[in-house]
């Protein structure tokens, strides 16, 4: 899929990541901008609105959450990645504050990145905010309300684990995406392990039966085997 | 002396005398006559005199206790400071080694890669490039975790052990570089069911998986792993034996220490910190981890942790 003509800025302070993956991107066909702090991606972001922002959280004169949070008080809603993890529980609420649309945590596979950038625009819609930047989130008869931390089926409260809540959370931020089990280790744990893959699947019966979903005829979570979970009903942000 | 460490215990110890003295007096005076044992006259200035040096005395002895205190606090302090340094010091020569091996398998790498003039040799160089930077990369996992650890808070709800260890056996077996080895799971089930353990199922999963891990790595196809559950009122005990060549006891002692290689491991794929995570995990569960090893035969090791039951 290539993305001629599609503005992207890259924010990072480390010249030898510059300049290696600016060069793979725009072989990708993106028209790459380069900044080296927070405050020239501000100023860049200003003149030259690119479609897509990568920023790293640690820079010099303005660091990548500054510039994030100061963008979106502004209403300027353009996907962004932030070079890091996302917090545990306890950060997510601020995580959901500075408006990221994705994380990716260094050091990562450029093609990793790609893939990344690629689905956050998919999912995207010019000048509106994205379901990462959304309180609280529907689908069906399933809401989840992630500033208290709760979900409920069709009214009822669903009782589950801080983890699998937190599974259900990143999965309904990316409807329609097969995510694999390795990518919401590193997302929701916050570190792979050999076994960890088996810690995933427990944690996704869990929420299965929470959702009452039957792997074989699913309405929220289907299994893509060998590659991971893909949630599929339409999910819809507010706030 | 404990008697010094017990505030309540040194206010009786210094109190009893005065209030013995005071009682008997009391009793002597109201149901006794009057027994002259010491008689004599003091003056009002010699009197002062006492009283002036018995204070300084008591003072000074006060004193003299809370210096002493605050010195053995202070030497205590500064062997912990110098035991800090020494272990922050090891740990850097470690690092070091660790990160040495694959950036100069990576320098060569990519040397082959600007030189060489073959597709095979290149793309050969490429695979090495990759392979260093995934060692790289799984030193940097297992480093954050271990600082992960200390940081974050742990989840505390009822965890299932056999299953966990059936999981855990199963993501060994599933390894392919274990492919076809055998572990043997035995779990007491008589006459009740091993109760639960609160803690972080994820965290005790990594833990356990480590030690099985270990064990399948230190072993060859013909030897046996082993890993054993039970019970005895107030913790769950679990066991994760092997055949292997045995740990020297002179490695014993440090090989929990974070990025230790013992004479066995040299040359062992792994970051060096797999021991150090399962120790910090069982530390934050209360629980306790131990190990056995014998180099000759009947040769092998046995790690035990001892987790504590919920409520137990």
């Amino acid at each position: 899929m290539p993305q001629d003509g599609v503005k992207l800025l890259l924010a990072d302070d480390d010249s030898t990541i510059v300049d290696s993956l600016a060069p793979f991107l725009e072989r990708a066909g993106f028209h790459v901008l380069l900044a080296s702090d927070g405050a020239s991606a501000l100023d860049r972001i200003h003149s030259h609105h690119p479609n897509m922002i990568v920023l790293d959280v640690l820079m010099p004169r303005m660091d990548g959450r500054e510039v994030l949070r100061r963008l979106r008080r502004e209403n300027i809603w353009t996907p962004t990645i932030l070079l890091t993890q996302v917090g545990e529980s306890a950060e997510r609420a601020l995580a959901l504050e500075e408006g990221a649309d994705d994380y990716l945590n260094k050091p990562f596979d450029p093609h990793e990145l790609l893939a990344r950038i690629r689905a956050v625009m998919r999912r995207s819609r010019p000048g509106e905010r994205s379901l990462s930047n959304a309180w609280m989130l529907e689908a069906g008869e399933l809401r989840l309300d992630r500033r208290a931390r709760r979900a409920s089926l069709a009214g009822k409260a669903l009782d589950l684990t801080p983890k699998a809540l937190s599974v259900l959370e990143y999965l309904m931020t990316h409807p329609d995406e097969v995510v694999s089990r390795e990518r919401l280790l590193n997302a929701v744990w916050g570190w792979e392990y050999p076994a960890g893959t088996r810690t995933v699947d427990t944690r996704m019966a869990e929420l299965r039966r929470g959702l009452e979903d039957d792997p074989a005829e699913p309405r929220y979570i289907e299994t893509i085997a060998g590659e991971g979970y893909r949630f599929m009903a339409e999910v819809l942000g507010q706030g | 002396m404990g008697v010094f460490k017990r505030p309540w215990l040194m206010l009786v110890m210094i109190f009893l005398p005065i209030a013995a003295g005071a009682l008997l007096s009391v009793l002597l005076q109201t149901f006794g006559q009057p027994v002259p044992v010491l008689v004599f006259k003091m003056d009002i200035g010699t009197l002062l005199l006492f009283a002036g040096a018995f204070l300084t005395l008591i003072v000074a002895a006060l004193y003299a206790g809370v210096q002493l205190q605050e010195r053995e606090a202070r030497t205590a302090l500064q062997k912990a400071l110098r035991d800090a340094e020494r272990s922050r010091v090891r740990f850097l020569r470690r690092l070091d080694h660790e990160i040495k091996n694959p950036l100069t398998g990576l320098q060569a790498a990519l040397t082959n890669l600007r030189e060489s003039g073959s597709v095979q040799e290149r793309e050969r160089a490429a695979q090495n490039a990759v392979r260093a930077v995934e060692r790289l990369s799984r030193l940097l996992a297992d480093l954050r975790k271990l600082s992960d650890l200390s940081e974050r808070p742990a989840e505390r709800l009822p965890v299932d052990v056999p299953k966990l260890l059936e999981e855990m056996v199963d993501a060994a077996h599933s390894h392919p570089r274990y492919a076809g080895r055998t572990i043997n799971l035995m779990v007491t089930r008589v006459p009740w069911n091993l109760p639960a353990v609160t803690g972080d199922r994820d965290l005790l999963g990594l833990a356990i998986y480590n030690l099985i891990d270990n064990a399948l790595k230190f072993t060859a196809a013909g030897d046996s792993v082993e890993v054993r559950a039970l019970e005895d009122g107030r913790a769950i005990i679990v066991e994760v034996a092997d055949t292997g060549p045995g740990i020297a006891p002179d490695d014993l002692h440090s090989i929990f220490e974070e990025l230790y290689r013992g004479a066995n491991a040299r040359g062992v794929e792994g970051s060096g910190l797999g021991l150090a995570l399962t120790q910090r995990i069982v530390d934050l569960h209360g629980g306790q981890i131990a190990v056995r090893s014998h180099q000759s035969e009947p040769r092998g090791t046995i790690f035990t942790l001892r987790l504590p039951i919920s409520g137990g």
